[in-house]
């Protein structure tokens, strides 16, 4: 081997990077060759200077780097969880909101729809399609005109049963029952309803009228006067009375 | 329910751990030389390690030295990128050695700790790194040749271009 050879393969030999049969071959060659040796350590001589040179890890970093993986492993978990219970309070919030508010709002509607209802039959003269304190004539009138039969009860002439009536109220046909106290007039609207299950007395008052409204065996209740709210509430009892 | 993910999450930092925590320092040091600035290359190491543990998913097993040092560099260089510094190229800025100059190797085995930084530090990124993974990581070229994203032959090019420099700058500093 030159010494021209051996130079081009001096820093693969340096290196270790030289086959095996080449690697003997520069070795070969430096052992009787001091100007090539003497390249060969000025390399290793550089390589050595370098090493010193070697930068130490400053202190503490190793430590800030694994609370860095610890943190991005875990803080994930904190803030998932912490999604987590925003998540599960919103659903309740929600859900709740919901429950409390829609049939609020859907009572709201039928109440407007009642009120307008009660004032309309008032206004028309159209109180009564089957005028009658029967209640043996006037729950027969029903039959066929709604999808199903309302009770119609009858007391005494204390509150005293002036007729039926069809009615629509929350987007379908109702019975409309008319009573009398003394001078006032007394709508009850009864309709089937889901929402209804069994539910105790609610009391409204909007425009001077009172109405209150109950759900019973799958019925829904609303009844509505310018009675005052003590007679109205007997009356309510009356009627729910089985 | 929280509870084995949360595990889960824990042994892959062991496991991240147990095999990149002995070449923290290499990571260290290749940030040190590429980044030339102690600070720095503390943010810079700190920013490679934890995106190797995020994507430590992708390591297909083997020596994870070379991966490792793969983020770390191109974590450097994007950083170099950023707070470009000017370099200039190699052949312009060093003179050549003048042969007649004492025995180059016993200036190099005195040349003082902050001579041979200020040397390395003068040469461009792409023949630091590789003098780096080379001297100082004991890298093959296949394994620099992987890190940098060079083929081997330009590897070998800039081993020798970047000893030759450094030669020529420890002895220009030579005190006459």
């Amino acid at each position: 081997m030159t010494c021209e050879q051996s130079r081009i393969y001096l820093h693969a030999f340096v290196d270790g990077e030289l086959p095996v049969a080449d690697h003997l071959s520069v070795e070969a060659h430096l052992a009787g060759c001091a100007e090539c040796g003497a390249e060969r350590d000025r390399l290793l001589a550089l390589r050595s200077a370098l090493q010193d040179s070697y930068e130490d890890l400053p202190l503490g970093l190793e430590t800030r780097v694994r609370a860095a993986l610890q943190a991005q492993s875990k803080p994930r978990w904190a803030i998932d969880m912490r999604a987590l219970a925003f998540a599960a309070v919103a659903v309740i919030v929600i859900t709740v909101g919901w429950m409390e508010w829609t049939p609020r709002s859907a009572d709201a509607l039928i109440a407007r729809d009642v009120l307008d209802s009660h004032i309309r039959s008032l206004q028309a003269d159209h109180l009564m399609d089957v005028p009658s304190s029967d209640h043996h004539t006037v729950k027969p009138w029903f039959q066929g005109k709604l999808d199903f039969s309302p009770p119609v009860p009858q007391f005494g002439p204390d509150w005293k049963l002036d007729g039926g009536r069809l009615d629509y109220i929350d987007g379908r046909p109702v019975a409309a029952l008319v009573y009398q106290r003394r001078e006032h007039k007394i709508n009850v609207y009864i309709w089937p309803s889901q929402n209804a299950g069994t539910k105790a007395v609610q009391e409204t008052e909007s425009q001077g009228y009172n109405e209150l409204h109950w759900g019973r065996d799958g019925m829904a209740w609303w009844v509505i006067s310018d009675l005052n709210k003590t007679e109205l509430l007997e009356f309510a009892h009356l009627l729910q009375q089985p | 329910m929280v509870k084995p993910v949360d595990h889960l999450k824990a042994g892959k930092v062991a496991q991240f751990e147990a095999l990149a925590l002995p070449h923290f320092k290499s990571a260290y040091n290749l940030a040190r030389w590429l980044t030339r600035n102690r600070e720095d290359a503390e943010d810079v190491a700190q920013d490679a390690l934890v995106r190797a543990f995020a994507a430590f998913d992708t390591f297909r097993g083997g020596d994870i030295k070379p991966w490792l040092l793969t983020i770390v560099r191109n974590t450097c260089m994007t950083w170099l990128k950023r707070n470009r510094t000017e370099s200039l190229p190699i052949d312009d800025q060093i003179p050549p050695v003048d042969p007649a100059q004492g025995p180059e190797e016993r200036l190099l085995a005195s040349a003082s700790r902050d001579q041979v930084r200020r040397a390395l530090e003068q040469l461009p990124p792409e023949f630091r790194e590789a003098i780096v993974l080379r001297e100082m990581e004991e890298l093959s070229y296949k394994e620099i040749a992987e890190v940098a994203g060079v083929p081997i032959g330009t590897v070998m090019s800039r081993l020798a271009r970047g000893r030759d420099a450094m030669r020529r700058i420890l002895l220009r500093e030579e005190p006459a």
